[in-house]
């Protein structure tokens, strides 16, 4: 595959290419006063598999948020595959999602009136391929996280574990600069979260950076980095020494 | 990887087809409306078409060339009667291609001598010439019309209401008609006569056995005159002095296929009526498909966000909403469409008459359809693109 090809390449030269995420002084102040976020610095190399953990209200779904442009921050910086979001129109920051970022979210979010194949398939449906192409793709990638035997199954049909592959699926399927997992073992039983956490683990392997939200210690444990926060502040980065190292 | 976030033209069919292929009933319901309105603005439409085309070709088989003359009134407001000699001048007329004459009776028919003379049914019996019914362009239903033989004896032509009114509706019985003492057989009944509906309430009986009954000669009551048809209008004004030299203002000529005409026009009258109300419906419909967008709108919240962080942008979720609306509406708008074809061909089928819809009627409901579609999205569409994100994904 080209993504772990890119990887090998890339592998070498982590610091020269610039951070799939880089968070700068992030605030997140909500009418009424309340701080989601106080000031977040935060990077992510390519090729890192982290893990941003904390009780529920640390901010780190806010977090999420603003990481994945879906939201603005208040005050801060966020640059993704070295793009400045806060200088993006509309427009532009649905191009950034389109091509840069995948999604993945606890309640997996599949279309029920469509095959698993055309649900991997919308990963690629705002950016302009054609439906045959998106469908290629979707197929090869399918066979490649072990759902090969689902591609034709509706959303319904399919366990949890499956639903939440194809949901993989569907935010690798544009090859993105980086991948958010929003709780992503919070439906699913500790089997299906084992396996899941395991398939993350190769996929990043294979060279895709992954971003896991999570408040299950077991889940941020599997990760190579652990990112934990507490009350819309990083209260311990376990990657701060390696990026020293890098620069 | 550099990618700019757009949408197929495909694909805009592909996304916004989705609500309908996976909410079946509900897009079927909501479409109702639509369809409705714009089936019966469509049948209105056919049906008053097919019936003014069915009375167009009937006037054209009939004839718009008929003239009638009938004794007006004189001067004083009097009654007045032709003169015997009117048919024959008339006749002379150069344009003038045919004359027939008809002679009122002041005798009733019955059905039998038990019936009371006072119980006339509203039929009258009638002198007429043997080529009355030829001039008319009329037919019989079954049996003869008068001819110059039947004429001199006791036999009876029924007009079609005057038949149903005596309830003889076939001449295999030999049915028999009771006139002034005197028992005729009937030999003929006519099919219904657009242009001399007065002959229909008539029983016609020939001249030389009605002056016998009379005891003396008839007046002419009506003159029918086929004339050029080009030449109609100075035929029409010859006529007065040509019928009654001595008193042409005593004289009133009307041309029958101008009443046919008239209804025509005055069947346009309700068609405006009943297109309003379909427009109404209409309106209903889209107010409905609105209601359905909104509510629609409401349940995808998930949906809308999750296309979003798929990198979706605002105008795509608009889009999506807004070709959802309008995929609904022309739906309803071509079932409409159809439907309101396929009322007008029964209709006029079961009326015998020839099919025929006015292509507009069918095009512009689509375009009504497509137009009241696109206002109904409007609004949800702008509430769905305005949708930010986060909230989106937070519902479930």
């Amino acid at each position: 595959m080209s993504a772990s090809a890119a990887a090998a390449a890339g592998g070498g030269t982590l610091a020269a290419r610039a951070p799939a995420l880089e968070l700068r002084a992030v605030v997140k102040a909500y009418p009424g006063g309340v701080e989601a976020l106080r000031g977040i610095d935060l990077t992510v190399a390519p090729g890192e598999l982290v893990a941003i953990v904390g009780p529920s209200g640390s901010g780190k779904s806010t977090l999420l948020h603003i990481a994945g442009t879906l939201e603005r921050p208040s005050a801060g910086e966020v640059w993704i595959d070295g793009r400045n979001a806060a200088e993006l129109q509309d427009g532009e920051l649905a191009s950034l999602r389109a091509g840069s970022i995948g999604f993945v979210f606890q309640q997996f979010f599949l279309l029920d009136g469509m095959s698993a194949l055309d649900n991997v398939a919308n990963g690629l449906l705002y950016t302009g391929t054609a439906n045959s192409e998106r469908k290629e793709r979707a197929r090869e990638l399918m066979e490649r996280v072990g759902l090969g035997q689902r591609v034709a199954h509706r959303p319904a049909q399919l366990s949890g574990g499956e639903r939440q592959r194809v949901a993989i699926a569907r935010a690798l399927l544009g090859r993105p600069a980086i991948v958010y997992a929003d709780e992503p073992t919070g439906n699913l039983d500790s089997h299906a979260g084992a396996e899941l956490i395991s398939l993350l683990q190769e996929l990043n392997r294979e060279g895709t950076t992954i971003v896991v939200i999570t408040h299950e210690k077991s889940v941020a444990s599997a990760m190579n980095r652990q990112v934990t926060m507490h009350d819309g502040l990083i209260a311990s980065d376990n990657g701060q020494e390696r990026r020293g190292r890098w620069r | 990887m550099e990618v700019t976030s757009r949408l197929l033209p495909a694909d805009i069919f592909r996304v916004g087809s989705i609500g309908l292929r996976t909410r079946r009933l509900r897009a079927v319901l909501s479409a109702v409306g639509i369809a409705i309105g714009i089936a019966s603005m469509v049948a209105v439409l056919g049906i008053s078409q097919s019936s003014k085309a069915d009375l167009l070709a009937q006037l054209d088989e009939l004839g718009t060339n008929l003239l009638t003359i009938t004794p007006g009134e004189s001067l004083l407001g009097e009654a007045s009667a032709l003169p015997g000699t009117a048919p024959k001048m008339v006749a002379r007329l150069d344009p003038v291609e045919q004359v027939a004459t008809e002679r009122m009776t002041d005798k009733t028919v019955r059905r039998t001598n038990y019936i009371p003379a006072a119980q006339t049914n509203g039929i009258s019996v009638l002198a007429a010439d043997p080529n009355l019914l030829s001039t008319l362009n009329g037919t019989v239903k079954t049996g003869v019309f008068l001819n110059r033989a039947n004429s001199r004896y006791p036999a009876i032509v029924l007009g079609s209401v005057a038949a149903e009114r005596l309830a003889i509706t076939s001449l295999e019985a030999g049915p028999m008609a009771y006139v002034d003492g005197r028992w005729f057989s009937v030999v003929g009944i006519l099919d219904p006569l657009p242009l001399a509906p007065d002959i229909d309430r008539s029983a016609l009986i020939g001249f030389p056995i009605a002056e016998e009954l009379h005891g003396g000669e008839l007046d002419a009551t009506t003159i029918y005159v086929r004339t050029d048809p080009d030449t109609i209008g100075d035929t029409r004004a010859l006529l007065p002095a040509t019928a009654n030299p001595e008193n042409p203002e005593e004289v009133a000529v009307s041309r029958p296929s101008d009443v046919l005409e008239a209804r025509a026009a005055a069947e346009t009258a309700y068609t405006s009526l009943f297109l309003g109300l379909g427009a109404v419906a209409l309106l209903v419909g889209g107010v409905g498909v609105a209601n359905v967008m909104v509510i629609s709108v409401l349940e995808r919240r998930s949906e809308i966000g999750l296309r979003r962080s798929l990198g979706a942008a605002k105008r795509h979720i608009s889009v999506q909403f807004l070709s959802e609306s309008l995929l609904l509406a022309a739906l309803g708008g071509l079932a409409g469409a159809l439907i309101g074809t396929l009322v007008t061909a029964g209709y006029a089928l079961a009326r015998g008459w020839a099919i025929s819809i006015p292509a507009y009627a069918p095009i512009g409901g689509l375009v009504a359809s497509l137009v009241i579609g696109g206002i109904a999205g409007l609004y949800p569409a702008v509430r769905a693109a305005r949708l930010s994100p986060t909230e989106a994904l937070r519902t479930v």
